[in-house]
């Protein structure tokens, strides 16, 4: 047989099961959602980037500018290299005097360096060749080099300046005397990666810069570098490296170099997920919380009451007492009409057995009167016994419930005597031996009788041993004292009281008082003395009950 | 108001005459020299050069008279010294080019309302002046053959030439870009025209005693 779950059990798991399914909804659309966002993001981090990347490359080179126009001023630095090109043009120039004048250029150029503090600071000669140079990169532009220079900018000298040994941004300033252009400074910057960190700063991304589809300098890491260097760059906005998605832009397209800058979508969107991951298992934790506290709370409203109801019935129940009618629980509608529905079903049968009971009660009454009425001398015998004991069962504080068995016992005590014959029981005079023993017959024959109706079984002990007494010398079995239960005990009183006070064939009717004398005068050998107790107090109070059968009985004795 | 800024005094008539007197063979040397901007010559990208000529836009006529025209590699001879003026008026030096005799004293008069300097490294002459107001006057006496550059030590934009040769034959053009180099000993000879951005350009010419020679040039020669 399957157990069926408890109320609690299902509610917990629907609620669960709810909001567990909710959150899967929530966690799959975020997901889905924070990839989008964090790629829209990412682009914009890296627009962001670009913009204030131009800004500060604006405003640098503006500074860088204004900074060579000042140096490009210097007039020793013009003068000695004036003088250095228009002698050597002229006559040529002896060593001390080259020397002189170069050195004179070139301690210039590193003071202006210094103040700079550019990578380099080159001073080229009308034919872009390098005259002289200062600063940490001074070794890259070796004197007489000619350095490949892409301006994008013409009017400012700026752009880009590729040596053997690496890249430059560069800008510039003519070195001008009267009218004329006698060279040029330039200030440059490399292409390192120091100078990929700084920007990698300014951008707050990852940057990488390419001289002539060559990677020089990087802020990723080698491996996606490496692979950036294979592939090489796409025209999209995004491109997957090593596995990971990255977002690019170019910052600077200048010449041979160009500078991009790259943020991974992936990582980004490891932190966004792992973020919305921790607010949504906080939610979670929260909202199971909550509904495993609501679905309790909800169970226990729904199962308590019911629990309450069946108890009272489990009650009602083991107490045989139907009478009593359910309380409402007071806790909801259903269950307040359940309980009233009850009640009503419970009144219903009540009615209906008390119906029956009647009916049945009825059709025995009608059983003993008839067969009370096969002698006229026992006519109502029944009823007078049954009334007589009621009251003495009540007199003796018997339950109701027992009084009952007792009233329809008493009725029906002498039903064994259907299987006597008329002589015998009508016969008008004292019985012989062996008509007395076919007589004693009669309360085993009325407990084989009553055996054939299942709801008799109570009563059956009444009719069988209403002729059972104390001292052990009645019949069937000879029982003694305690032995024979209560209610036999009062019919056998009740039976030998109407008995003494009714008319035989052989003998008057003696009075009540006579037969009380004589029932106290065999009490505790004959009779039960609770019970004969029990009479003496009811007979006179008998007077005063409706009984009809008891008038009857209570009549004859003033007769 | 040019011409009047050149105070060249007569230096034709102050060489003395010290040639040979037993060879009289010279004869003088004239021509015209004209400037051709721009000077960026394009050159041909293939067998065919391009049709279309920039334009030859001409210098201003004054730039002709920044042309110092002298005999090449001339014998050393006793020259008499010039006294000239270089003016720093409007933040220039004024003329920018000045050609003298060795052991001649050139004269930087301030005439703008603000300091100036005049300093220079050139081998033939070093020296700086200081820094000196309005209406003063400083000089410098060259006595060492070759270019001298002339600076502001205050104003870089600005710069002179003072070319100083020891012999008579040099001349520099005027306005129309004529100029005669007399008394010119005869023999295979070259001139030499020489522009500050413009560099050398020589002729050969061929001196005949008594026959005048004619020695036009028009810079810059295109380079080779």
């Amino acid at each position: 047989v399957k157990n069926p779950p408890r109320l609690i059990a299902r509610t917990l798991a629907v609620t669960f099961i709810t909001v567990a399914l909710i959150l899967s909804v929530v966690f799959i659309v975020l997901m889905v959602e924070a990839r989008d966002r964090v790629r829209a993001a990412e682009m914009e981090k890296l627009g962001v980037a670009e913009r204030v990347f131009t800004a500060l490359e604006a405003a640098r080179q503006q500074d860088q500018l204004a900074a060579i126009g000042t140096v490009a001023e210097n007039p020793t630095l013009k003068a000695a290299l004036d003088t250095y090109f228009t002698e050597s043009r002229f006559t040529g120039l002896p060593a001390e005097q080259e020397i002189s004048l170069r050195d004179t250029v070139t301690l210039e150029v590193e003071k202006l360096a210094a103040l700079t503090r550019a990578d380099v600071l080159a001073v080229l000669d009308s034919g872009g060749h390098v005259f002289a140079t200062a600063g940490p990169s001074a070794a890259d532009w070796p004197r007489g080099e000619r350095p490949d220079i892409a301006i994008a900018v013409p009017s400012t000298l700026q752009g880009m300046a590729v040596l053997p040994s690496g890249a430059f941004r560069v800008s510039g300033a003519a070195l001008r005397l009267v009218d004329r252009d006698i060279g040029a400074l330039l200030l440059g910057t490399r292409l390192d990666g120091a100078y990929a960190r700084e920007l990698s700063n300014l951008a707050g991304a990852d940057v990488v810069i390419v001289v002539r589809g060559v990677v020089v300098a990087s802020t990723l890491p080698p491996d996606v570098t490496g692979a950036l260097g294979r592939q090489g760059f796409h025209a999209a906005a995004t491109q997957t490296l090593q596995g990971e998605e990255f977002a690019i832009r170019t910052l600077l397209d200048s010449g041979p170099a160009r500078i991009y800058t790259l943020a991974s979508i992936d990582a980004a969107a490891r932190t966004a997920t792992r973020d919305a991951l921790l607010t949504l298992a906080t939610v979670a934790f929260g909202a199971f919380v909550l509904a495993g506290v609501g679905s309790l709370w909800l169970a226990r409203t729904l199962a308590d009451p019911i629990d309450r109801l069946s108890g009272e019935i489990a009650m009602m129940t083991a107490s045989r007492d139907l009478r009593r009618p359910l309380p409402p629980t007071g806790t909801s509608r259903e269950l307040d009409a359940l309980a009233q529905a009850f009640n009503e079903l419970m009144e219903g049968l009540t009615a209906a057995e008390a119906d029956t009971r009647a009916a049945y009660l009825g059709a025995i009454r009608g059983l003993a009167a008839t067969l009370d009425a096969r002698d006229p001398y026992t006519a109502g015998h029944s009823e007078r016994v049954s009334a007589l004991s009621v009251l003495i069962g009540r007199q003796m504080g018997i339950g109701e419930t027992e009084l009952e068995v007792l009233r329809l016992g008493a009725l029906l005590h002498d039903i064994g005597k259907v299987g006597i014959s008329d002589q015998i029981l009508r016969k008008p005079g004292p019985l012989l031996p062996d008509e007395f023993e076919h007589l004693k017959r009669h309360p085993g024959l009325g407990a084989h009788i009553l055996r054939q109706v299942p709801f008799l079984g109570p009563h059956i002990p009444i009719v069988e041993l209403h002729h059972e007494r104390p001292d052990g010398r009645g019949y069937p079995f000879g029982l003694r004292g305690d032995d024979i239960p209560l209610a036999a005990r009062i019919v056998h009183v009740a039976d030998a009281f109407d008995a003494i006070t009714s008319a035989r064939a052989y003998r008057p009717a003696r009075s009540a008082t006579e037969a009380l004398a004589e029932l106290h005068a065999y009490s505790g050998t004959q009779f039960d003395p609770a019970s004969v107790d029990a009479l003496l107090t009811v007979v006179p109070l008998a007077t005063a009950t409706p009984e009809p059968a008891l008038q009857e009985l209570l009549g004859r004795q003033t007769v | 108001m040019r011409s009047g800024v050149l105070l060249v005094s007569l230096w034709a008539s102050a060489v003395p005459w010290t040639v040979d007197p037993a060879a009289q063979q010279e004869a003088v040397v004239r021509g015209r020299v004209e400037i051709g901007v721009p000077i960026t010559a394009r050159r041909p990208s293939s067998a065919y050069p391009t049709r279309s000529v920039p334009a030859p836009a001409l210098a201003p006529a004054s730039e002709r008279r920044h042309v110092v025209v002298y005999l090449r590699d001339a014998p050393r001879q006793p020259v008499a010294p010039m006294r000239v003026a270089l003016r720093q008026r409007d933040e220039s030096f004024v003329p920018r080019v000045v050609a003298v005799t060795v052991g001649s004293e050139v004269d930087f008069p301030n005439e703008d309302p603000i300091y100036h300097n005049v300093f220079s490294l050139s081998r033939a002459k070093t020296f700086n002046l200081g820094r000196y107001p309005r209406g003063e006057t400083r000089g410098v006496r060259f006595d060492v053959p070759g270019v001298v550059k002339v600076f502001c030590e205050i104003h870089s934009h600005m710069s002179a030439t003072v070319m100083v040769f020891d012999h008579p034959w040099f001349a520099t053009p005027d306005d129309a870009g004529r100029f005669e180099l007399a008394r010119v000993p005869v023999g295979d000879r070259q001139i030499t025209a020489w522009h500050e951005r413009l560099g050398d350009t020589t002729l050969n010419v061929r001196i005949e005693s008594g026959r005048p020679v004619s020695a036009d040039f028009t810079l810059p020669v295109p380079q080779q």
